[in-house]
């Protein structure tokens, strides 16, 4: 039986979210699947790794005992061993406890995870693993890059500019900049997910707060112009050549709202309210009921997104849409969509079981053709030195 | 193994000899084949556990008093006869051992000695009382009898025949003759119509209930193998279960035209009800879906139109029968129709359930071949995205078990299902030849934890799956 760790948590704003993918929506139908051996490795918010069984135990977080379990477990190493080895040291007569990885099932959102840094750090290793591929994960999660790549494929995105957290110092040249752009605007952090450090900005005088905000979390801020009569939708996809997409899902937001971090895993969708129970499942209308020429559209925009930023295995691509002038507009994408948006797969025929078996086969089919590509080159160069 | 064993010199060992005996329902020689054939006590108690009742309570204590006082005496015997170097202290040792063994069995005792000088003698008085009840009675008395299906035929004659007349009838699967004069206590004496169910375990009994009961039309609602460990063959069973329609003379009584099994016993005196015809009504416009039943009967110019929340085609006939007594009993057109419409899904009886978008028939309350079969026509015949089919097989299915088990596999491989899941158990082999012999093209999955499968179903099916669950492997199979 071959064995998959699912790797999650880590030094995130999102490392909670990580933590309820890993165990609810990967680590509990990979175990009913029964077709694998599930290795749970946790990376904590000071980025040590863990590795243990009891790491599945969502009790262990909840109830705060994860610290004590952290005090006393001994951390693990990396063994790059023309593929991945996790190794960990036993307590006794120094002995160490290897485990060779087959398949690597990332389960982690925002930074040092989803932006691409464990998918490098897995290519290095030679391991299968789910999801995007490094190049993909970072242009995908920066907004900016992503944006900038989509254009030049003919997708169009809302007028937007950005800059780096230092120019905020100097922060004449920016405003001006924006200056060109039609309020209300959105000011993003270029890097995270979740909807962390987004704020609405209906006018000039909300707008320096908003960046401030959004540079607290990131260096890199995007600021873009709202889509009027929009309906917001995004689209899960999985696939490495040939694409599946799942339903186009429209969350169910009041107009002047926005997903934010606390509309989508706390506020069970209402802003502001706390009646939802199931975070991002409870909200949404599956599929969104748009004319079917818009929803087409909106597909085959979302599934263009994937195409041109090469994704592969699974991601969502979230869109704006003006209802009244059916334009379609890119928004961003999540190369790791929180809890895999199982709830959407569900409805669209797919069970929680296959979803991660069937993206465990497109890890392995991913890695097998890349075997296939040469990575050595002769050459007399050594010798002329 | 070790563990196992060490299991046994637990006071949890009591428990699990307790579970054993009330799974059983107290049956002493079903409890004995039980333990004589379990390997490891630990994992016993898989799908319930011991229910705390006044007599498993009793029982509990008594045995564990007794492994404690065993397990005393025999250390404090090794003790001693270690301290005088005495060589007969070696049997202290066999003492301290054989205390699971000596108490899984003296547990059966008071059992054994209760039913004998207490609970026997005091259900031939409440049986020979309610003879007299019944004969007294002036209902009309309807016996239902068969190997399956009893309960569901009484379930929906109770609820249609309630729109006219005030009728009661044995409560959930109660059919044996204590349950009877139970029964028979609890009645007001002003019912029109009494409904009870004849259970049969071991030759003589439906004979023996109809000798009390003294009905006035009998419904025989199937036969498949079933307590054959009294009744040794089909037709011996089969035999005391017609011996309700000899005490009728062959009059008035109803027989399930679709049971394979009753063919042989039917006599040109006996109605038949099926999918296409009920005690001389004619059943037309049959549309069967996901939310129901819906049909027409006719005879002699009455015309009765019958919409359902059962599902399923093989509801029709008891669905229909229940109507036409229902009309020979007085009842107008517009009560039978809404009476029908009233029965709602039993419990674990192909009874329809949501599960996030994929649409679950629980039916593991079915442990017979034609229920099965049933089940698999049900699978075929509804809409779809994704066909599923879980079940463990049967149980008791005596000598015939492995050709049974072999054509339900066949009937599964024609079921267009898309997976197969079997709990293992048994008799997986069987149903796997029978899946191979029929050229499934499907997937086929063995479940190795069939408690583990049911808990997290949800984690298995997404929106447009049909799933249709049938039978459990209760503990005392395993």
């Amino acid at each position: 039986m071959r064995t998959v760790a699912i790797i999650f948590g880590g030094r995130s704003t999102e490392h909670d979210v990580s933590i309820i993918t890993a165990i609810a929506s990967v680590i509990k139908p990979l175990e009913l699947a029964k077709q694998y051996k599930v290795e749970a490795v946790y990376i904590a918010k000071d980025g040590s790794w863990y590795w243990d069984d009891k790491l599945k135990d969502i009790q262990l977080y909840q109830s705060g005992e994860i610290d004590e379990f952290m005090r006393r477990a001994a951390k693990v190493h990396l063994l790059f061993d023309n593929g991945l080895t996790l190794v960990k040291s036993s307590q006794f007569a120094g002995r160490k406890m290897y485990k060779k990885i087959d398949i690597v099932f990332p389960a982690m959102h925002g930074t040092h995870g989803e932006d691409g840094e464990l998918m490098g750090l897995l290519e290095m290793a030679n391991v299968p693993y789910v999801g995007c591929d490094f190049r993909a994960s970072t242009v995908a999660m920066d907004k900016v890059l992503a944006k900038q790549v989509t254009q030049a494929s003919g997708i169009k995105s809302p007028s937007y500019i950005w800059f780096r957290s230092d120019q905020l110092s100097k922060p004449n040249e920016p405003l001006n900049r924006i200056k060109d752009l039609k309020y209300p605007l959105f000011v993003k952090p270029a890097h995270l997910g979740s909807s962390i450090g987004i704020s609405r900005v209906e006018k000039e005088s909300e707008l320096m707060n908003a960046l401030e905000v959004a540079v607290h979390y990131d260096d890199k801020v995007i600021i873009e112009e709202a889509v009027p009569n929009l309906i917001e939708v995004t689209l899960p996809i999985m696939g490495n050549d040939e694409l599946r997409p799942a339903l186009l899902e429209h969350p169910l937001t009041k107009p002047k709202d926005f997903f934010d971090f606390d509309t989508k895993y706390i506020g069970g969708g209402k802003k502001g309210g706390s009646k939802g129970k199931k975070g991002a499942q409870g909200y949404s209308e599956i599929p969104a009921k748009l004319p079917k020429e818009l929803y087409d559209k909106a597909e085959k925009t979302a599934l263009d997104v994937y195409r041109a930023l090469g994704c592969s295995g699974i991601a969502r691509v979230d869109l704006l849409i003006d209802n009244k002038a059916g334009e379609v507009y890119f928004n961003e994408v999540n190369p790791l969509p929180g809890g895999l948006y199982a709830h959407n797969w569900r409805k669209a025929g797919v069970s929680n079981v296959d979803l991660v078996t069937k993206l465990v086969t497109l890890a392995e089919q991913k890695w097998q053709a890349k075997q296939k590509l040469t990575t050595s080159f002769s050459t007399s160069y050594l010798k002329q030195f | 193994m070790l563990k196992s064993l060490v299991y046994m010199y637990r006071l949890r060992f009591a428990e699990t000899i307790i579970y054993m005996l009330q799974a059983t329902e107290y049956d002493v020689k079903a409890y004995l084949r039980w333990l004589w054939r379990v390997k490891d006590f630990e994992k016993v108690s898989y799908r319930r556990s011991l229910i705390k009742t006044r007599r498993s309570s009793m029982l509990l204590l008594a045995i564990k008093l007794g492994m404690l006082v065993q397990f005393a005496v025999a250390i404090a015997w090794a003790s001693l006869a270690i301290k005088n170097k005495e060589p007969a202290g070696i049997f202290a040792v066999d003492l301290f051992l054989s205390t699971p063994l000596v108490w899984s069995h003296l547990v059966v005792l008071p059992l054994v000695l209760a039913r004998w000088f207490w609970v026997q003698p005091l259900n031939r008085v409440d049986v020979g009382r309610s003879k007299k009840s019944f004969q007294k009675h002036r209902a009309i008395k309807i016996a239902v009898a068969g190997s399956y299906g009893k309960t569901t035929m009484k379930e929906i004659l109770l609820v249609v025949l309630a729109e006219g007349t005030k009728v009661a009838a044995t409560p959930a699967n109660k059919n044996v003759a204590i349950s009877h004069a139970q029964f028979a206590k609890q009645l007001e004496g002003d019912e029109d119509i009494l409904i009870v169910e004849f259970g049969e375990g071991a030759p003589g009994d439906v004979a023996g209930f109809a000798q009390t009961v003294k009905p006035d039309i009998g419904i025989i609602t199937g036969l498949a193998p079933a307590h054959l460990d009294k009744y040794k063959t089909l037709q011996r069973a089969g035999e005391d279960i017609f011996s309700l329609a000899q005490y009728l003379d062959d009059k008035n009584v109803y027989v399930n035209g679709e049971s394979e099994a009753l063919k042989s016993f039917i006599k040109p005196g006996h109605q038949l009800y099926d999918g296409r015809q009920a005690a001389g009504w004619a059943i037309k416009a049959v549309k069967s879906s996901i939310n129901g039943l819906s049909f027409e009967m006719t005879k002699d110019g009455k015309n009765l139109k019958i919409k359902s929340q059962l599902i399923g085609e093989h509801q029709i006939g008891p669905l229909a029968l229940a109507a036409a007594l229902a009309d020979k009993l007085g009842l107008t057109k517009e009560q039978i129709e809404k009476g029908i419409s009233k029965v709602e899904s039993f419990e674990h009886r192909m009874q329809p359930r949501q599960v996030d978008g994929a649409c679950i028939i629980d039916d593991t309350y079915n442990g017979n071949i034609d229920g099965m079969l049933a089940g698999l026509k049900l699978l075929k015949s509804l809409p779809a995205k994704r066909r599923i089919y879980v079940t463990p097989g049967l149980v008791d299915q005596g000598a015939e078990s492995a050709k049974i088990h072999r054509r339900l596999g066949e009937a599964i491989a024609g079921s267009d299902a898309d997976l197969v899941v079997l709990m293992k158990h048994s008799v997986t082999d069987d149903i796997v030849a029978g899946i191979k012999q029929g050229k499934f093209k499907g997937e086929l999955k063995i479940e190795e934890d069939p408690l583990n499968f049911y808990t997290n179903l949800d984690q298995f099916v997404a929106t447009g799956d049909l799933v249709v669950l049938q039978n459990d492997w209760p503990d005392n199979y395993n």
